[in-house]
């Protein structure tokens, strides 16, 4: 008898008869088990990774700063942890720590694999369980599901059974959060790293699912260019403003708007990944973005307050929780469309769009609850137009007249109370007072470094609207801000990989670095530009998603162009990549999984620690998260960290509590096996750290460069790494770095044009033994270059082994 | 005189062992009797002069300076015995009794800070304190309450005042 499989059948003498077989428990897994290349660990539980975690964890440790010493978890409570004290249920202060870390990378797990659940569920009642994923030219599809999983999806269908396993997992986690369990703080962290691991496969599910069937760019390079920023939304036009991380509701109202011709009547902008999303939507053939992407959730309050928005429509995740009261305030009606975010607001799913656009026009009701897409997508356009012709007679004012922005500056009695609560501690004081002078150059400056947080507002004692302030005088600047951004192009695709993997794994390629996450800056959004500009300069790649993708394009060179349109965006060095939303985050631990797919022909499914070490020890990849606020960051870092990927934050994730850092100075920590013979194989102290924090992009530049180099790197990469690390800290930091010659094997390993300066301080400064007849390195180096070594953590690996 | 150790109302985070407010003059006393300080500069001193000015007043008093972010821009060619290093790692290795210090010769057993965001530093002293034995002092002008002695919060002319008279009495 043949197994029943799923798909469609038809029954002979039965005309007109189909039937769909939907899902078939573990029959997926039945067919990867009968192609025979099943790893150890396919759908691993919470310890079946422990001890690859223990082996990260002992190099890299947990370094705790605790945002509060108290626990007030359960009514044993408040316990005064400080000092690493025992709570009444005998957690310690390091432990609890580690648990709180982990709650947090849950959180965001949930995040993401609850999106992609909704989406997915939405996507499968529209177009069917066997919905092709097609994402682009290759065959490995779905790298992070595959490799952790087991799983070989080919349609929507096989998709659930692995967000399903995620959902398990998630549920598993959260239950080892509960008071009188687990004590060590290893083991939190272990349980930590299994939910970053779950993160990336629940992004991937999501952004898999939408680039399957809402037409999202497929693997390409030429993916269109989008607008973005305050600058270019057409305040004359009727505005709807976008929030959130799900497009699917906006996508109902892009094609209502299309069918209708109200495209050219609306003007539709974004924030947050909603907005990426929204210009990936239908691009897959090319095209022009139909809306503009305002920016991230540092613009949030900014371009609610400037009053331009006729409607609003939040989606989930990053939204703030004031967007009703704020949008009240200026008569915007508010539609919120995801169960994550309700407001309150009285269910109208069920309801009659005309009975709907009725009660919000007229102000009956701040807004509604539409959990039934299709209404939505005729609400929210139908609304829009209804809307604002009545608040342009009305007369909405949103910011303070010239002659009241400087009276209020006027009227600040320079307290400082402002200051002190800025989590930036922006010079609100001297701002205001060249304002009251009529000097607006310092709010100018200033309004790029405010988050719009919105915290001075509530301390002023004069009833300052801070940020309304800051917002008027910056209004020249603003006008100003238009930039562009590619949108999302989706994974990168095995050709690619086949191209460029082997540049990557020799350290040709100096690494790939790439610039995820949100917009909580230390020092505004220029930054980042800088940061990647110089990066890409040097022939990095550099890969951006999400709010970080957003900022690099807002700005301009001389001739007037961004950096997307300055750089191309192949997976090659000195090309800059949007891979997409947040949830596109998974294409870059799926790059590095691709690698050792398809250039190192590792077998990748269900085979997650072999996989890690590859990755750790092969691809210089760092990620930089310089602006990460949300919980969803810790949860993409540290699943890039269990993959052996490095990642900075930049000082605000200190606040996440936990950092993992390695004793360059501890030698038996940088030794691995060489699996040809099992030796021990000394390497280089890098990546120095999984997780940690820069205090400034100039400290993190020479970071960078150094944290990419690898055991792998030939003598020509090393050399091209070193090269970097070298100028970028002479660039910045004004010095040669301290521990350059710690990462030389050979004089081959020494930028070629400081060769013989650099053999003269190796002999001089740190002894070692030159014949400078043939300028060769007689002794001194603690380890040697050999491109054919097999570098490996994992003891099994090796030769003799199994 | 100044008195720093007026305001201490906590803008950062929340514990029960709380900085004690000190004075410019006892801080500097105190760092005089320690055995091995270590003053650690963060970024912010760069393009601020006269905090810039008072950070090499300081370390010339023979203090080793431990430069975090690119402070270490600040001290090129000040003859001041200064070395960069992330403060997040220092932080790390700080409770580390094996660490041999910047100078490879031991560890630090007193602590200083000047020239940080206040909300970075305030993890780094949350890390020190909970989980070292080590004294830390903040002559910031925030109020950092992770430390063990901190000034207070103080409006950046009073700040620089507070430093002079600090480094008087060094
Ligand atoms: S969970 Fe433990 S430490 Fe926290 S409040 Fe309860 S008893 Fe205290
Ligand atoms: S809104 Fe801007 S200026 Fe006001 S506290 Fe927040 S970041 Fe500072
Ligand atoms: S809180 Fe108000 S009065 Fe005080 S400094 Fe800030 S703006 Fe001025």
């Amino acid at each position: 008898m043949s197994k029943i499989s799923t798909g469609h059948f038809s029954i002979e003498d039965l005309e007109n008869v189909q039937i769909t077989i939907g899902k078939i428990v573990g029959a997926i897994e039945e067919k990867v088990a009968e192609e025979g290349d099943m790893g150890p660990t396919p759908k691993p539980s919470v310890s079946s990774l422990r001890d690859w975690d223990y082996q990260l964890l002992s190099r890299y440790q947990p370094v705790y700063t605790p945002v509060c010493d108290q626990c007030c978890y359960c009514t044993f409570g408040k316990c005064d942890l400080g000092g690493n004290k025992e709570g009444a249920c005998g957690i310690n202060l390091a432990a609890q720590q580690s648990r709180e870390f982990l709650l947090r990378v849950i959180t965001g797990a949930a995040a993401h694999s609850g999106h992609g659940r909704h989406l997915l569920h939405y996507l499968i009642e529209r177009h069917g369980r066997d919905h092709p994923i097609d994402v682009g030219p290759s065959n490995l599809l779905a790298p992070n599901v595959q490799m952790v999983t087991g799983i070989k999806p080919k349609t929507l269908g096989d998709l659930e059974a692995a967000i399903e396993y995620v959902e398990e997992q998630l549920t598993q986690l959260l239950a080892t959060i509960h008071v009188g369990q687990e004590g060590a703080a290893m083991d939190f962290e272990s349980k930590a790293m299994h939910g970053g691991m779950l993160d990336h496969v629940g992004m991937e599910i999501s952004d898999l699912a939408q680039i399957s069937c809402l037409g999202m760019p497929k693997s390409d390079p030429e993916a269109p260019l989008a607008e973005i920023g305050m600058g270019c939304i057409d305040a004359t036009k009727p505005m709807l403003l976008v929030i959130g991380h799900n497009v699917a509701g906006v996508a109902n109202m892009i094609d209502y708007m299309h069918e209708n011709d109200l495209s050219d009547k609306i003007e539709l902008g974004g924030l947050c990944c909603t907005a990426i999303d929204t210009v990936r939507y239908q691009m897959d053939k090319g095209g022009k973005p139909y809306a503009k992407v305002v920016g991230s959730l540092a613009k949030e309050l900014k371009m609610i307050r400037s009053g331009i928005p006729d409607v609003i429509v939040v989606d989930e995740q990053c939204v703030r929780a004031d967007v009703l009261d704020e949008a009240k305030r200026l008569s915007i009606p508010v539609i919120t469309t995801n169960e994550k975010i309700m407001y309150g607001l009285r269910n109208r799913s069920k309801d009659k769009a005309d009975s709907i656009i009725e009660d919000l026009a007229s102000g009956k009701e701040d807004g509604a609850l539409i959990l039934d897409l299709n209404l939505l997508g005729e609400v929210a356009p139908r609304l829009v137009l209804k809307v604002a012709p009545l608040r342009k007679e009305k007369g909405i004012k949103a910011f303070p007249t010239d002659e009241e922005l400087i009276a209020l500056a006027a009227s600040c009695v320079q307290c400082g109370a402002c200051e002190f609560v800025c989590p930036n501690d922006l010079g609100i004081m001297a701002a205001m007072k060249a304002c009251a002078e009529g000097d607006l150059t310092k709010f100018e400056i200033l309004h790029d470094y405010c988050i719009a947080c919105g915290r001075c507002d509530q301390e002023c004692p004069k009833d300052i609207p801070v940020l309304n302030v800051i917002e008027k005088a910056s209004q020249k600047v603003i006008s100003q801000e238009k930039g562009m951004m590619r949108s999302g192009r989706g994974q990168i695709s095995d050709p690619e990989i086949r191209q460029e993997g082997v540049n990557l794994v020799m350290g040709t390629t100096p690494g790939i670095i790439a610039l995820v996450g949100c917009s909580n800056y230390p020092a505004g959004t220029k930054d980042l530009y800088t940061l990647a500009e110089e990066m890409l300069k040097r022939h990095y790649i550099v890969v951006s998603s999400g709010c970080s993708a957003m900022d690099l394009g807002m700005y301009k060179d001389e001739e007037g162009k961004t950096l997307y349109e300055r750089y191309p965006a192949k997976f090659l060095g000195g090309n800059l990549i949007n891979v997409g939303s947040c949830v596109s985050n998974a294409h870059i631990t799926g790059t590095a999984i691709k690698v050792a797919a398809i250039f190192a022909q590792r077998n990748i499914t269900g085979n997650y620690e072999e996989i890690a070490d590859y990755v750790m020890n092969r691809i210089g990849a760092v990620g930089v998260a310089w602006g990460a606020y949300s919980q969803k960051a810790s949860s993409i870092a540290t699943g890039c960290n269990r993959l052996g990927i490095p990642v900075v934050v930049g000082p605000h994730g200190s606040k996440y509590r936990r950092a993992l850092i390695g004793k360059p100075y501890e030698e038996e920590h940088w030794k691995l096996y060489d699996a040809r013979n099992g030796e021990t194989l000394p390497i280089p102290a890098s990546p120095e750290f999984l997780l940690t924090t820069a205090e400034t992009i100039e400290e993190l530049m020479p970071m960078l460069a150094k944290n990419c180099i690898r055991p792998s790197d030939n003598n020509m990469g090393r050399m091209i790494k070193l090269t970097h690390y070298i100028e970028l800290s002479q660039k910045y930091l004004g010095q040669m770095p301290e521990d350059w010659h710690n990462f030389v094997r050979t004089e081959t390993d020494l930028p070629l044009a400081k060769r013989e300066e650099l053999l003269k301080i190796l002999e001089k400064d740190h002894g070692w033994e030159i014949d400078w007849k043939r300028k060769k390195i007689l002794s001194g180096p603690k380890m040697k270059s050999d491109v054919s070594a097999q570098p490996t953590n994992l003891k099994r690996l090796c030769k003799g082994e199994c | 005189m100044v008195d720093t150790t007026k305001n201490t109302l906590v803008y950062t985070t929340w514990g029960r062992k709380t900085a004690k407010p000190v004075n410019p003059n006892v801080a500097a006393k105190m760092i005089s009797k320690a055995k091995r300080p270590l003053l650690v500069i963060g970024t912010e001193v760069v393009g601020n002069e006269q905090l810039t000015e008072k950070a090499i007043a300081i370390a010339k008093k023979g203090l080793p300076v431990a430069a975090t972010g690119h402070s270490i821009t600040v001290f090129k060619g000040m003859d001041v015995n200064a070395k960069y290093i992330n403060v997040h790692a220092l932080a790390h290795y700080l409770g580390d009794k094996n660490w041999k210090g910047l100078d490879g010769q031991d560890t630090y057993d007193m602590i200083v800070f000047l020239g940080h965001k206040k909300y970075y530093l305030d993890q780094v002293l949350s890390g020190l304190k909970n989980f070292t034995d080590l004294k830390t002092i903040a002559i910031e002008r925030h109020f950092m309450q992770n430390a063990t002695l901190s000034f207070g919060n103080l409006k950046p002319e009073v700040h620089i005042e507070a430093l002079n008279e600090f480094i008087e009495n060094l």
